[in-house]
């Protein structure tokens, strides 16, 4: 893997930020309703008024226009002012990274953790009651909304038990809930896939060789079989956490925390262009990232994947 | 201990987890077409006088704020979460598939442009997704399944890729490929059916992804027009009223969660029937 | 002797320790993260909460008497033609970075307000014809309108128009709302967007408007937090995470004033009441018996009681009860009573052929299409309403969409029915309804006459007067039958009982935190 791997990767990491950007552009100018009216409407504003703050927001302008400037903006790294709160976008994105980020972060650990070990405990028990008991606490995370399960957990762990803080940030006590919650619902998937691919694995020839040579069960379980149960566990996990780095806004709402995906929710229902653009473009770029590092992992594990190999 | 042969494989309906799942699916496609029968009236009856009674002689089922019956809503809210999820799956599988499959098989320019392609979907924001396609296709049920299935496209065909790739580089699809058959061949006769049982299993785990997804737009503010009695949405209203009126969110969040719990014991069930 | 003494000592000690004490901190909840908090630019309500207590406005208004008390201007002096304002302005007031407060500065936050490059979303349109300030010399300042602006002092009395330092605005530029600098009881301490905001008191402060109870600050902080899930805000105040919560569920209410440790305070808000419009140029509703029989067939009180759990009173007209300028007399129209529908919709034509249940006529079905948002419980009253309609034989089939996508159905026409609901505390807001050129005119009214007295109730300003207008205008609106008007807003505050004085402006919204004190028990 040199550099011309490398380089394919950047160029691909380009396309897609480009077309996450373009499709967030058109998409927000189909969805109906005028950015200038929803900002001045009920505040007395005149008809004339509202025109001119259209015009100066640029999208009097022709759409092909508007297009290549909201590129070429991007591309300059000019990410603008937002139109509803009027504060620098980079700013404000930076802001809402952090917290976003504790919390993916977070969230993806329970999740993986969860998710592998009753994946794994689910397989290597098939067709006993464990298997069955494991599946259904994983689809219960898999099935529960968490608006619900957050404010059943802010109702017993906070307000009953006292053991956690309902709301907000400022350390691991306000994070257990929300990590908890997100990271049940997330467990689930990652369960189901890993119980299927170690179910499969633990039968094949290659395991069974393994097994042959004297390895001990155990040995081969955790070296082996959860090598082979990887790929697709990355795969959704990375997916999961690309999606996490777009926020969780129903986590976020519930506990009351800052994130990307709040700020994206409302600027998306104020179609606060400026702000969306800033969201997707962090939300692309993490995208990209955390999947190449989840490639490299995998072919680094198995390495009949790697590129060349034919 | 460790189960490590692969027990003997069963038939779908010898499996005694797959079979309750069965039977519960039936039980709700059964409500979704007798139940505006069964309970005659509509779902959206509503008698404030009536409002959050609890479960007992008020209501089968307790009432929610409006004072409709929930027991009425919930047998009429299947035909709505059924077609909410059928209908998300299927536009996620029927799109997602044949580009994973495509990727993963075909490799090289196509499978990047592919996976680019559904990289530009996932790394932009689905709620806007959701709502350009609502614009396009109106509100409803029907744009919001399948704004919420197109949503579910990526992740499914990324996975879909993933899975096709670790089996096109086993030795029996290698042979194959030696002795000449043609790449739809190798795709249809064996990089799917092996493929086949990761694939069920996720799809039965995308099934509860589009139902909650669909519930968390109505969260949102968008989604199905209030009143709609699909589970989801059922599940929404009621958490307002979670600490005085638990069984309006209760009843149809476990009416969701058995649904979901049966689908993906039959899709365990199916994997195993199937074969590895 | 002694014994008096002693008594007094011990009745002393005693009241002390029950009597409210300076200083201290408290969490107070809100709703929203604000979308930009600056309050020259942004529109929010919340960003008021807590910046009225960081600056000072140049008037305030009295909220029991609804009379301007001088604020920042010791008085001020109108022209016979209404439209100069000269203002005569406290000296010594200081700004929190120690600059002085003068003429220059109102010049330059009015200019700063009106400035094309602001972009002000609320602010600018508040000064309504205003033309320019003039600095007659350093503490007297003028303000010329174009043309006469009833509203002028009621804008001028609210944060939206209020003092900021010129050197804090200059030196912060376009990050100015991280670090704002007013003349207030309070100091902008801090603020992380979306997470909290930190307020503390001011030591210097000694120039407040007769309105407050204090002469200073009598906590030390304040710290704002925001709680946007309606669910989590009663469980937050309960675990002493907040002390003050605004906008509690209806459905908290009960269990919150059955606790010792805490209350609920309701304040009524002023201005529109929660009304269903009714689009007037669309058929079926382009027939007044339609819409009246829509008026008789809704049952309010089922309304307030089922979704409001009472908390609010019934509206029977376009402003809520506590507005200046509420003519009581409309609570006479439209009482609930079906049959009176029914008959109604039977002499309009519309008559059930087919027994399913919808009236029709020629073959079309009475199916209204309503447009809701997802906030002010428009969804439940939207139901419910439906609901009541239906036993009429009126179909509803509704629909929740975006507030920008509201604004542009509604303003094309493109609904039956739509609900909004605005606070303000001038009943000049009416004019934002049912002019006919205004943009929430939602009911699509034309109608000269009713554009005759709203735009002289913005121009004159003898009080009587502007009642008289109001009130024609209130009757017109009920008569026409172009809204169905559903409950006056109320904002419910949790608070805990070891906050006391919480007083709230004339608008229902902004508390004055200079008067709130800590009570320990």
């Amino acid at each position: 893997m040199g550099v011309g791997y490398v380089g394919r990767r950047l160029l691909s990491a380009v396309f897609v930020l480009w077309l996450a950007a373009s499709l967030a552009f058109f998409a927000l100018k189909l969805t109906p309703g005028d950015p200038a009216e929803a900002l001045l409407a009920a505040s007395g504003a005149t008809p004339e008024e509202v025109a001119e703050r259209r015009a100066q927001l640029g999208l009097d302008d022709p759409l092909w226009l508007q297009y290549v400037r909201y590129l070429t903006d991007l591309a300059r790294g000019d990410l603008g002012q937002s139109w509803l709160h009027g504060r620098p976008v980079g700013r404000m994105v930076l802001e809402q990274l952090g917290p976003t980020v504790e919390l993916a972060v977070a969230a993806t650990g329970v999740g993986m953790a969860l998710g592998i070990g009753l994946g794994t405990l689910a397989a290597v028990r098939r067709r006993t009651w464990v298997d069955t008991a494991a599946t259904a606490v994983a689809v219960v995370g898999l099935s529960t909304p968490t608006y619900w399960s957050g404010l059943l957990a802010i109702l017993f762990f906070s307000l009953h038990l006292r053991w956690f803080p309902a709301t907000g940030e400022g350390g691991l006590r306000h994070l257990v809930l929300p990590a908890a919650v997100l990271g049940f619902a997330l467990a689930g998937s990652i369960a189901r896939l890993v119980r299927a691919r170690v179910a499969e694995v633990l039968g094949s020839p290659f395991v069974l060789a393994a097994r042959a040579r004297g390895l001990p069960g155990r040995h081969v379980l955790f070296v082996h079989v959860l090598k082979a149960a990887a790929g697709p566990a990355l795969a959704v996990t990375a997916l999961q956490f690309g999606f996490l780095l777009g926020g969780a806004v129903v986590t976020e709402t519930v506990f009351a925390r800052r994130g990307l995906g709040r700020l994206a929710v409302e600027a998306i229902l104020w179609r606060d262009l400026p702000v969306v653009r800033g969201v997707v473009l962090v939300g692309a770029l993490a995208y990209v990232g955390v999947n190449l590092l989840a490639d490299l992992l995998h072919a680094w594990l198995d390495p009949r994947l790697r590129e060349g190999a034919s | 201990m460790i189960e490590w042969a692969a027990p003997p494989r069963r038939p779908l309906l010898r499996q005694p987890a797959a079979l309750a799942g069965l039977t519960w699916l039936a039980l709700v496609i059964l409500a979704a077409l007798l139940g505006p029968s069964l309970a005659p009236g509509g779902p959206m009856e509503a008698d404030p006088t009536r409002s959050l009674l609890p479960p007992g002689p008020g209501g089968l089922l307790g009432t929610d704020l409006l004072g409709r019956d929930l027991l009425v809503r919930l047998l009429w809210g299947a035909r709505w979460t059924l077609e909410m999820g059928v209908l998300g799956l299927a536009t996620a599988v029927g799109l997602g598939l044949p580009v994973g499959l495509a990727a993963g098989s075909l490799g090289g320019r196509t499978d990047a442009i592919l996976m680019r392609l559904m990289d530009g979907l996932l790394a932009f924001p689905g709620l806007l997704l959701a709502m350009a396609m609502v614009a396009v296709l109106g509100t409803g049920l029907t744009p919001v399944a399948v704004a919420v299935g197109l949503a579910a496209v990526p992740p499914y065909a990324r996975v879909a890729r993933s899975v096709t790739r670790e089996v096109r580089a086993q030795p029996y699809v290698e042979a194959a490929r030696a002795i000449g058959a043609t790449r739809l061949r190798i795709a249809l006769r064996h990089i799917l059916p092996n493929a086949a049982p990761s694939l069920i299993a996720f799809a039965a785990t995308q099934l509860g992804w589009v139902l909650l997804n669909g519930a968390a737009l109505n969260f949102l503010g968008l989604g199905v027009p209030p009143g709609t009695p699909e589970w989801g949405a059922m599940l929404a209203e009621g958490r307002a009223y979670l600490r005085d009126a638990p069984w309006v969110s209760t009843f149809p969040g476990l009416a969701l969660t058995l649904t979901v719990l049966a689908a993906n014991l039959v899709g365990d069930g199916l994997q195993e029937a199937l074969g590895v | 002797m002694r014994r008096v003494l002693l008594l007094g000592i011990i009745v002393f000690l005693l009241l002390a320790g029950c009597a409210p004490r300076p200083g201290g901190r408290i969490v107070y909840g809100l709703t929203l993260a604000p979308s930009g908090i600056d309050p020259h630019v942004n529109a929010s309500s919340e960003l008021g909460i807590p910046l009225t207590s960081v600056y000072d406005t140049l008037v305030y208004q009295d909220p029991e008497t609804g009379e301007f008390v001088p604020g920042l201007a010791e008085r001020w002096e109108v022209s016979d033609d209404g439209t100069v304002y000269t203002f005569y302005l406290k000296k010594g007031v200081k700004f929190h970075d120690g600059t002085p407060f003068n003429a220059e500065a109102v010049r330059f936050n009015l200019d700063r307000i009106t400035s094309p490059d602001l972009a002000s979303q609320k602010a600018r349109f508040m000064l309504g014809p205003y033309e320019r300030t003039e600095v007659v010399d350093e503490y007297t300042v003028r303000i010329v309108l174009s043309e006469p602006f009833a509203p002028l002092l009621d804008s001028l009395s609210q944060v939206y128009l209020a003092m900021a330092s010129p050197t804090a605005v200059e030196k912060w530029g376009d990050e100015y709302q991280l670090h704002q600098v007013g003349t207030g009881p309070f100091v902008f301490v801090e603020y992380v967007p979306g997470d909290h905001l930190l307020l503390r008191r001011n030591p210097d402060y000694s120039w407040g408007p007769p309105v407050y109870q204090h002469k200073t600050a009598q906590l030390d902080e304040v710290e704002f937090r925001f709680f946007t899930d309606p669910a989590t805000r009663s469980p937050a105040l309960e675990t002493g995470e907040a002390d003050v919560m605004g906008e509690i569920p209806p459905q908290d209410v009960a269990r919150l004033e059955a606790s010792p440790d805490f209350r609920v305070e309701a304040v009524a808000l002023p201005g529109a009441s929660l009304m269903m419009f009714m689009n007037t140029g669309r058929a079926p509703l382009d027939d007044i018996r339609v819409r009246q029989a829509l008026l008789y067939g809704t049952d309010r009180a089922a309304i307030v009681s089922t979704i409001f759990k009472d908390t609010s009173p019934v509206a029977y007209g376009p402003l809520t009860a506590v507005t200046f300028g509420y003519d009581p007399t409309v609570q006479q129209y439209y009482p609930h009573d079906p049959e009176r529908a029914a008959a109604l919709l039977d002499e309009a034509g519309w008559v059930d052929t087919d027994g399913d249940g919808i009236r029709d006529r020629d073959g079309e079905p009475l199916v209204l299409d309503m447009v809701l948002m997802s906030w002010g419980y428009m969804p439940e009253i939207g139901q419910l309403l439906a609901a009541q309609w239906a036993d009429l034989g009126v179909g509803v089939e509704s629909r929740v969409v975006s507030y920008p996508e509201a604004l542009e159905i509604a303003g094309n026409g493109g609904h039956h029915l739509i609900p909004f609901t605005l606070s303000g505390s001038d009943p000049d807001i009416l004019r934002k309804f049912f002019h006919s050129q205004a943009f929430f005119n939602w009911s699509k009214v034309e109608d000269a006459e009713l554009d005759g007295w709203l735009e002289e109730g913005a121009r004159v300003s003898d009080k009587d007067q502007r009642v008289e207008l109001y009130s024609q205008v209130q009757h017109r609106v009920m008569e026409e039958a172009l809204v169905v008007p559903i409950r006056d807003y109320v904002n419910l505050n949790g608070v805990s009982e070891r906050v006391q004085g919480l007083r709230f402006d004339g608008r229902g919204w902004f508390p004055w935190l200079i008067d709130v004190t800590l009570a320990e028990r």
